[in-house]
């Protein structure tokens, strides 16, 4: 019995290094003054922060990254949202096609999509082929399994089907009732979506250097400049990229939360009476 | 003219046939249900009314206008359906305020006018509720008001009380037709519950795999069923099958027992004819112990099984091989014991008889 008991705390132990060190070893690097000739670092300091806040290309980098991952969500939820609505509303019969078509970036690496991307558009009459606009339209293909994955889960969640006639039933036009009635329905669903894309764009690599490299620097690229000249600084910025894809996850669990408290039945009479003193003001 | 008609509409489903030549006309202000087991084309019919589907053929009227081409949010029909589809997002007061806003009618009419509504269906004071903060009879109230808000030409109702609870179905059903009746409102029903459609109905009409059987008043659908299928299907049926001896005076034999059952004028059968005779078990009764009776059609039988249903007690009977069925007021439930043998009577004009045609 009491050997038994002990293999659970251990796994879980054991699963837990395996996750944090990596990332405690990055914090503790970015805030050593030197960790390499000794087991414990050689002192403590924020000059690596500084070094980094103080890089003319951080701010820049910052916000290139900011401006691409939030282009390629708002891109994203623009053509997957309508099309996921349609598709679960009036052609169920090609859902496995969408859910097939929708796992598809899973299986093709970013540098063969990359090099795909380069060879369609790098001639014809859209001279997209380096441009940041490209990466956009890139990254909207290779992250669209986060994208439509919640989002479909919402849709299934409630009766499109009825709600939708309800809408129309009573005047609404369809663009109307995707706006005011469906997608109220489904946001949770949008924006945990939302929050992956951007947290996995905001630290993607590859196809960034493929696409547009040098001429659109992204986060991403300059820690790995930094990586090659001082670990230290490196670090900094991994941590400063973990806080923001960490910010996104805690948005995206009080999201989610949010979302199965909105759609449980009765809830406890503290929730009703918080959810009536916010709709209090109507009427 | 009427004003709602239906002209020959038909809709398949692949090889199969959902609504097949289906022909009905419904006055202003009336009560119409279609009754029918699941699968029968009822709610295909009412989803063709509401512009949720195409018929394959034929035409939709309203007021002496072809509407069969207009979509669904401009046909101005109030829907409501069996799973209350009300928008979790909104209140109730949200809800049915909806179609006003869409509309784009003023706020002081919305307010005026969904205050109104929610007061009709008695919830007015739930009106800043969520549909998940309500239960379910009071979710189809709202999703009542909401259809009711924007004054549809028609209601259509899709079996709007088979998720509810029994207690609730009767109270809401008269409810519905309470309203109806208030508002004067045209009004399609649709139900397999035939003791909901011949309790609310002005007009009922029986349907059967993708087609018509009966229209009536529902005393007509309970008293003169035209087809074996209507018989069966409305309310409990006791049947006699037998051969027609004599069209003129009225005998049927069932057996070794000769049935009276009336000259039924226009009883489409002849002499020598396979023929089914129909009794409804309220006409069926039980003679007092050595009571005189003079009957039209008098059996003895054996009382196999009595079972109380409220007001009524049912009566399972048998005599010679025939399983008969009577309905006498619980009153009397005393005088019955299981095993014992009773005599049986009903008059001539109780038996509907109808041809047999084997299946």
């Amino acid at each position: 019995m009491k050997q038994r008991s002990l293999v659970g705390p251990l796994s879980i132990i054991l699963f837990l290094a395996y996750m944090f060190l990596p990332i405690l070893a990055t914090y503790v690097f970015s805030i050593a003054i030197r960790w390499d000739r000794s087991i414990l670092p050689e002192g403590l300091t924020f000059d690596w922060y500084r070094t980094a806040f103080q890089d003319r290309w951080f701010l820049i980098v910052f916000k290139h990254s900011i401006t691409i991952s939030a282009a390629s969500v708002l891109v994203s939820a623009l053509l997957i949202v309508p099309t996921a609505y349609w598709v679960h509303l009036k052609l169920p019969r090609a859902l496995p096609l969408l859910n097939l078509i929708s796992t598809l970036p899973f299986a093709i690496p970013a540098v063969v999509l990359a090099l795909g991307l380069i060879k369609l558009y790098g001639q014809g009459p859209l001279q997209l082929a380096r441009t940041p606009a490209m990466l956009v339209l890139a990254y909207v293909i290779f992250t669209l399994p986060f994208m439509y994955r919640p989002i479909a889960s919402s849709l299934e969640a409630i009766d499109i089907q009825r709600l939708t006639e309800a809408a129309q039933s009573l005047g609404a036009s369809w663009p109307r009732t995707l706006v005011q009635v469906i997608l109220p329905n489904i946001l949770p669903g949008i924006l945990s979506g939302g929050l992956l894309v951007f947290a996995t764009i905001f630290g993607e690599f590859t196809l960034a250097t493929l696409l547009v490299g040098a001429r659109y620097k992204t986060f991403p690229m300059q820690l790995v400049y930094y990586t090659r000249r001082d670990g230290r600084i490196a670090s900094a910025y991994s941590v400063i990229s973990f806080t923001v894809a960490w910010a996104t996850s805690l948005v995206i669990l009080w999201v989610a939360t949010w979302g199965t408290r909105r759609s449980a039945g009765p809830r406890t009479a503290q929730d009703l009476t918080r959810k009536q003193a916010s709709v209090g003001g109507k009427v | 003219m009427s004003y709602l008609e239906l002209d020959g509409l038909a809709k398949s489903y692949g090889e199969i046939a959902a609504v097949h030549d289906f022909n009905l006309k419904v006055e202003k202000g009336e009560f119409v249900s279609l009754l029918g087991p699941s699968g029968c084309g009822k709610t295909t019919t009412l989803r063709i009314i509401a512009g949720f589907e195409k018929p394959d053929l034929g035409m939709v009227r309203l007021d002496g206008l072809d509407i069969t081409a207009v979509p669904a949010h401009q046909r101005g029909m109030g829907m409501v359906f069996q799973a209350y589809a009300l928008f979790p997002n909104m209140t109730a007061w949200g809800n049915v305020a909806f179609g006003l806003r869409v509309s784009k009618r003023d706020s002081d009419y919305i307010e005026r006018r969904t205050h109104e509504l929610l007061e009709l269906v008695g919830l007015a004071a739930e009106g800043q509720k969520y549909p998940g903060e309500l239960s379910g009879g009071q979710q189809q109230r709202v999703a009542l008001a909401r259809a009711l808000a924007i004054e549809p030409k028609v209601l259509l109702l899709d079996e709007p009380l088979s998720a509810l609870d029994a207690v609730v179905r009767v109270s809401l059903r008269q409810e519905i037709r309470r309203i109806q009746t208030q508002l004067g409102i045209t009004t399609v029903y649709v139900t397999h519950d035939q003791e909901e459609a011949l309790s609310i109905s002005d007009r009922v009409v029986v349907m059967r795999q993708a087609e018509i059987e009966q229209i009536g008043t529902p005393i007509d659908i309970y008293t003169s069923p035209r087809t074996h299928f209507v018989a069966t299907f409305i309310g409990t049926t006791t049947q006699f099958e037998g051969v027609l001896e004599d069209k003129v005076l009225g005998r049927v034999r069932c057996a070794d027992i000769v049935l009276s059952v009336g000259t039924n004028a226009g009883m489409a059968v002849e002499n020598g004819d396979p023929v089914i005779v129909f009794v409804r078990p309220e006409a069926i009764q039980i003679a007092q112990p050595g009571e005189q009776i003079e009957a039209d059609n008098m059996l003895t039988a054996t009382l196999q099984a009595v079972t109380l249903l409220g007001p009524v007690i049912r009566l399972s009977l048998t005599s010679g091989g025939l399983d008969l069925v009577a309905d006498v007021n619980t009153n009397e439930r005393s005088r019955f014991t299981r095993g014992e043998t009773v005599l049986l009577h009903f008059p001539a004009e109780a038996c509907r008889v109808m041809q047999n045609i084997p299946a």
